[in-house]
């Protein structure tokens, strides 16, 4: 049989022998080259630090002589920090707790203020979305100095108001029994608007017909918001407890400015005992040991996270 | 002015700028630097200002020019370390406190100044507190014939404060035991004006704060014994008794949440009148005499800082060394040098006195200053500077201050007992001189 005009008999054996025909393959080169620098980039900026910080954890460095000598101790820093470590792992326990406390009171809290600005008039709105979303424009720096003036026992805001009470006075960052609380309530002041930010946008990209349809089927606004809203708002609820979840592992400047990690451990956090280890103390080796620990456990978080939501979508789509 | 004009003629004018020159290069022969600029790395503190004054008088004096890196405390031993480290230093001078000095001696990364300037050595009556500008390379700790590494720009030391008002009120004297502190704290504190002692209690300054009541009870943490050698003694019935005094003090007669304290509460109940005595370093005091920021101006002394039972005194070394590292060019050391050479000279601890500053000299008496009662101070700083002892003098001080403050800081929040505090202290200590290479003996648990 004759070819086709205009195809060749190359071509037709390709498409015959589904090999990628020169398009196809001229365009993954294409995406290849174009991936390039953003491989690049991941390569320096992120797997070398990694892979350097994984290295050096099986170091320990010295300097003599203004030279630093590396020496080579397996899994010695490991085994120490399983075996004989203690502030660390109270810092791995009040950073899981803080975690869950906080980031579960931000977002039953960031998305009733979502509800609220997103029911309100557009005045209330302006007004609402401005007042909600201040504490997250304030730097760290000032959040850590203000609140520490807030909560200081003997000249502190927080315990004069208390004092008009008949109330008081608290020791609200003294105390190793409510210390903890007290940093994780600055937490979620400064960071339920990054919540209440992304569930606002959430709610905005809602089908309204469909809340509009809901309000007429349901009989009460709780039944609406559990029933039609939650199930729709699920996606955008499971990114912000990722983000907020990942971030709040990353707490440091609140402990670092309001106890330094005390009294005692009552406020240690992971992040702290590494900068103590690695920068303040000066061991490299026993600090990037710490820090792989916690990067490992963290990615074991964000896998979980993943395919818990990755499961749940896939559980939904194959109802509907 | 026509006439005046007239008659200056050419060759007038020429004579008169020949003048002019000479005159000017004459000045500028004078107010020439010798020496080339200087960069130095220093921390944002209290004293800075007083400082900074002496430098400007120094540019003033000889034109040689001092530039100042000023960095808060935190990130100070950071910038220096960068600095240090590298193939070329970023400054020429580096303030390193006294928690970090066995580290940047023992890396080897400053000159000493018998090499910066051929048989350089102190000038007589300048501190050395516990000999800490010295330091032996092979022994690896502070001792007085080690090589000279750096020359003192601020002696803090800590005092004991009080209240004088209080004091004259109930009837109280300047203690000068710890049992006698312990009378007053109390009997200030049943008349509930005032908290009777504020102590420094907080995780990251209380092995600073407890170095003396540990030292003047005839205790140590750990005594190096021989060359890679150590005894690990915190836990000795001596240091025992110390820690009880203090958690005694900093619990019975302190202000509620004391594990939580650190220099800057230390430092506002004192300036509010809220607190009656406290051990505290003596850079503070410039804040407590300030109009602006103290209640108690004019109101507040300094004391020696009380004995223990066998009547030994002793006082936590708080200060700062000015070193010259290895990595900056020879003609940057020795203008260096001169500056702090100039700076410790007697005339000028005068004024850097005067100034605000702490001076790191001995030898200045009230009468160096006039008497002036705003430098009241001197004599008790200078007593306690002469007891000033470095409890950890090892490269590794961080470490193991970090280690064993977290038992001493949970004696004071009863979360241990002093002896549990102190066995838990003993076995961190020991961990981390083992680790570092020493040959560890302990004591057994108390």
């Amino acid at each position: 049989m004759p070819a086709a005009a205009g195809v060749t008999r190359g071509g037709i054996d390709a498409m015959i022998s589904n090999e990628p025909s020169y398009k196809e393959r001229r365009n993954k080169r294409w995406i290849a080259i174009s991936l390039l620098p953003a491989v690049a980039l991941f390569i320096v900026l992120t797997a070398f630090p990694v892979v350097n910080l994984l290295a050096l954890s099986f170091f320990h460095v010295e300097w003599r002589e203004a030279t630093s000598a590396f020496s080579f101790v397996g899994l010695d820093n490991y085994h120490r920090l399983f075996s004989t470590e203690k502030v660390f792992w109270d810092g791995v326990r009040n950073t899981a707790f803080f975690a869950v406390t906080a980031v579960s009171c931000q977002m039953v809290l960031g998305f009733s203020m979502a509800l609220a600005v997103r029911t309100a008039g557009s005045y209330g709105r302006a007004v609402l979305t401005g007042i909600f979303l201040l504490p997250i424009v304030v730097p760290p720096i000032v959040i850590g100095t203000m609140w520490r003036l807030i909560m200081g026992r003997e000249f502190g805001l927080a315990n004069m108001l208390l004092g008009l009470l008949g109330l008081g006075p608290v020791d609200w960052l003294g105390n190793p029994d409510i210390a903890l609380a007290s940093v994780i309530f600055v937490d979620i002041w400064h960071w339920t608007p990054f919540v209440f930010l992304l569930m606002l946008a959430g709610l905005e990209s809602l089908d309204g017909e469909v809340i509009e349809a809901a309000r007429m089927d349901t009989r009460s606004r709780w039944q609406q918001i559990r029933h039609v809203v939650l199930p729709m708002m699920m996606p955008t609820i499971v990114v912000t407890l990722m983000f907020r979840v990942i971030l709040s592992f990353k707490v440091f400047d609140e402990v670092y400015l309001l106890t330094s990690g005390g009294p005692g451990t009552a406020t240690e956090v992971v992040n702290f005992s590494i900068y103590r280890t690695f920068f303040r103390q000066d061991q490299v080796g026993y600090g990037s040991a710490m820090s792989i620990v916690t990067l490992f456990a963290i990615s074991v978080v964000i896998i979980l996270a993943r395919g818990f939501a990755q499961r749940r979508a896939a559980r939904r789509s194959a109802v509907s | 002015m026509q006439s005046f004009i007239a008659t200056f003629s050419r060759r007038s004018m020429l004579r008169a700028c020949a003048a002019a020159f000479i005159v000017a290069a004459g000045v500028g022969t004078a107010l020439a630097q010798s020496q080339p600029p200087v960069t130095m790395a220093i921390n944002q503190s209290p004293w800075l200002n007083s400082f900074v004054a002496m430098v400007e008088e120094y540019e003033n004096e000889t034109g040689n020019k001092i530039e100042l890196d000023v960095t808060p405390f935190g990130g100070l031993l950071e910038k220096i370390r960068n600095s240090v480290r590298g193939g070329q230093g970023a400054y020429d001078i580096v303030n390193v406190n006294s928690l970090w000095l066995s580290e940047i001696y023992s890396g080897g990364f400053l000159a000493p100044l018998g090499d910066v300037q051929a048989g350089y050595g102190l000038p007589e009556g300048v501190l050395t507190y516990g000999d800490t500008t010295n330091w032996d390379a092979e022994a690896g700790t502070f001792t007085g014939g080690g090589a000279l590494m750096g020359v003192p720009v601020n002696g803090n030391v800590q005092v004991l404060y009080y209240n004088t008002d209080i004091y004259a009120k109930l009837g109280l004297h300047p203690p000068k035991t710890w049992d006698e502190l312990l009378a007053n704290a109390q009997a200030i504190q049943k008349e509930g004006e005032a908290y009777g002692f504020v102590p420094r209690a907080a995780r990251d300054s209380i092995v600073y704060n407890f170095t003396p009541y540990l030292f003047s009870h005839d205790a140590a943490f750990f005594r190096i014994t021989d060359s890679g050698k150590a005894d690990v003694v915190v836990n000795s019935p001596e240091a025992l008794k110390a820690l009880q005094t203090y958690v005694k003090l900093a619990t019975e007669s302190g202000p509620p949440g004391p594990g939580n304290i650190a220099q800057g509460e230390l430092i506002q109940l004192l300036a509010t009148g809220k607190g009656a005595q406290a051990i505290a370093v003596i850079a503070a005091w410039g804040q407590l005499e300030d109009p602006n920021a103290s209640r108690v101006v004019g109101k507040i002394d300094a004391a020696l800082l009380p004995a223990g039972p066998a009547g030994t005194v002793a006082s936590s070394a708080g200060h700062w060394v000015a070193g010259i590292p290895r990595n900056v060019p020879p003609e940057k050391q020795k203008a260096a040098l001169a500056f702090l050479d100039w700076f410790a000279a007697k005339e000028r601890q005068v004024d850097y006195v005067r100034a605000g500053g702490v001076p790191v000299r001995g030898d200045i008496t009230g009468a160096d200053l006039g008497d002036d009662a705003a430098f009241r101070f001197i004599g008790a700083y200078s007593q306690n500077a002469q007891h000033a002892v470095m409890g950890l003098p090892f490269a590794q001080a961080s470490e193991a201050s970090d280690a064993m403050a977290l038992s001493l800081n949970r004696a004071v929040i009863s979360e241990m007992t002093p002896a549990q505090a102190l066995n838990q202290a003993a076995a961190d200590l020991a961990g981390v001189l083992e680790r570092n290479g020493f040959a560890v003996t302990k004591l057994p648990d108390l």
